[in-house]
């Protein structure tokens, strides 16, 4: 019974702090489906974009912070072009078309880094390798360090969009897109960027997962289906919405690992993803302000 | 000052406007009389480059708004309150007041233009803090129109400001717009209401599917002429 107990508190702690590098992930699609209607298909090559772009940097500087940053930053360049020339004039037709323009972008992108760097996956070391002891299992502080970052820039953003001008412009363009339009606010531009910060935090947070998963050319594809599940559980386009339901997704995967194996949990999340189309969906914590 | 030109417009694919020209000049309000459904909306949107004009010429002050970015209209100095009001119901009173360009770029003009807003709806400023879906609806409508005014613009479109809302708040609606008159401040007025039109109107036009088709200095029109009840009689 008490090894059920350590187990579980630890399978939480894991849980949850995976579920906080998803939130990075998962908002990010949540803001750019919910301001410009956008299904961004290439959000994983993002991820892995970003995974790739700072682990290069990382070798080449020897700095954590400097590839965390040039992560961000490439990628959000990467992002504002994307957006600039493949996406800004689909927007307002058919989902169906932006869904082919990204999903097209994103094979192009996995084609390209498996050109780039090969298909082997590249095992990367943590930046901080300290361990805490909780009970029986040796966490690594890594993990905690990363979660905390994510959460952080997480925090950013909602602070950017609270403060100011130009994140008052993003929440009257998500809300009424026409009426943004009628006020002077240059809504092109707030799309535009708006992309990018997206992708930018898709970067960030393969660059961070990256020690953890390995970075090859499919770790988008791999890991992007859950972000995807999380935008849906939390209803498509509410930023906290999908902050709690990537920390629910992923303590429901770390639990079920208790008792099932580790490819079997991936189940658990696509059940709460039926429960929630079937039950709620508009999605299960809409009732959050965001 | 505004002059709409033989402007064809579509709704997706439907045609709406077949040919509608009309003016408003400096100072002036004026009435867009029209049953439902005869494009009196779609009108105001194709001003504001909110649908896709095919042919015809809008110009306001010298501009040629069917070439402009539909951003960048407003910030010529035309403000839009539309039917359905179209607040940013998440956002405070006052953040959708903040949400106007400043055309002028300064933010102590945007204080000056707060202070303006909130003098003509004292109502707003009790509620700023408060998110604008919890407003009730003749509040909606106040601030809609305070936000255009945020715009400090020259021109207003007001899109049946009057539409649901309780008698005496068409008496306050009436008020703001001889407040806007004052300010020299010109409108075109969209309405169904007849008498409150006539009464605040300098001009009125008569809109039938999607072209004017009359076209009056208000005083010569009462409720009970012909050609009221022909284009707007039941």
């Amino acid at each position: 019974m008490n090894e059920l107990f350590q187990d579980l508190v630890v399978q939480m702690l894991i849980g949850i702090s995976t579920g906080l590098i998803l939130a990075l992930v998962a908002s990010g699609l949540t803001l750019i489906f919910g301001i410009m209607d956008v299904v961004n298909f290439a959000h994983g090559e993002l991820f892995m974009l970003g995974a790739y772009m700072g682990w290069v940097f990382f070798t080449m500087t020897g700095s954590f912070w400097l590839g965390l940053a040039a992560a961000a930053l490439c990628v959000f360049v990467f992002g504002l072009i994307m957006q600039r020339s493949a996406l800004r004039s689909l927007i307002g037709s058919d989902p169906l078309t932006t869904i082919l323009a990204t999903f097209g972008i994103s094979l192009v992108l996995q084609t390209a880094a498996i050109w780039i760097w090969g298909p082997t996956v590249r095992r990367v070391g943590a930046a901080f390798t300290g361990h805490v002891a909780v009970f029986h299992l040796q966490f690594p502080v890594y993990r905690f360090l990363v979660a905390m970052l994510s959460l952080a820039i997480i925090g950013g953003l909602w602070l950017f969009m609270h403060r100011g001008r130009f994140g008052l412009w993003i929440r009257a363009t998500t809300q009424d897109r026409q009426m943004a339009l009628a006020m002077g606010i240059p809504v092109p531009l707030v799309h535009t960027v708006v992309f990018g910060i997206g992708a930018a935090m898709a970067a960030t947070s393969g660059y961070l997962y990256a020690p953890i998963l390995g970075v090859d050319p499919t770790m988008g594809v791999n890991n992007i289906l859950r972000a995807f599940i999380i935008v849906v559980v939390g209803g498509m386009g509410n930023l906290w919405g999908s902050v709690l339901a990537a920390v629910f997704i992923g303590m429901l995967e770390a639990l079920a690992v208790i008792w099932v194996s580790p490819a079997l949990a991936v189940i658990f999340s696509f059940a709460a993803l039926i429960v929630t189309l079937l039950v709620r969906p508009t999605g299960l914590f809409v009732a959050v302000p965001r | 000052m505004l002059k709409l030109q033989d402007v064809q417009a579509f709704y997706g694919k439907s045609h709406v406007l077949h040919g509608v020209s009309l003016d408003v000049e400096d100072g002036q309000v004026v009435g867009l009389l029209g049953r439902n459904g005869v494009g009196k909306s779609t009108t105001l949107k194709a001003i504001m480059g909110l649908v896709a004009v095919q042919s015809g010429s809008i110009t306001f002050a010298g501009h040629d708004l069917h070439r402009q970015r539909p951003y960048r209209i407003p910030r010529l100095g035309i403000g839009y309150v539309p039917e359905d009001r179209r607040i940013f119901p998440q956002l405070t009173v006052l953040d959708n007041l903040r949400t106007g360009f400043d055309r002028r770029g300064a933010a102590a003009r945007t204080e000056q233009l707060l202070e303006q807003a909130y003098g003509s709806f004292p109502r707003l400023k009790e509620r700023q803090r408060q998110l604008a879906g919890t407003l009730s609806g003749g509040e909606q409508q106040m601030l809609a129109i305070a936000r255009a005014m945020m715009l400090d613009p020259q021109i207003i479109l007001l899109d049946e400001p009057t539409e649901g809302l309780m008698p005496r708040l068409v008496g306050q609606i009436r008020e703001i717009i001889d407040v806007l008159r004052q300010a020299s401040v010109s409108i075109l007025l969209v309405e169904q209401n007849v008498p409150m039109t006539l009464a605040v109107s300098d001009r009125v036009y008569l809109m039938e599917r999607g072209a004017i088709r009359h076209e009056a200095p208000a005083s010569e029109l009462s409720v009970d002429d012909d050609v009221i009840h022909k284009y707007l009689g039941v």
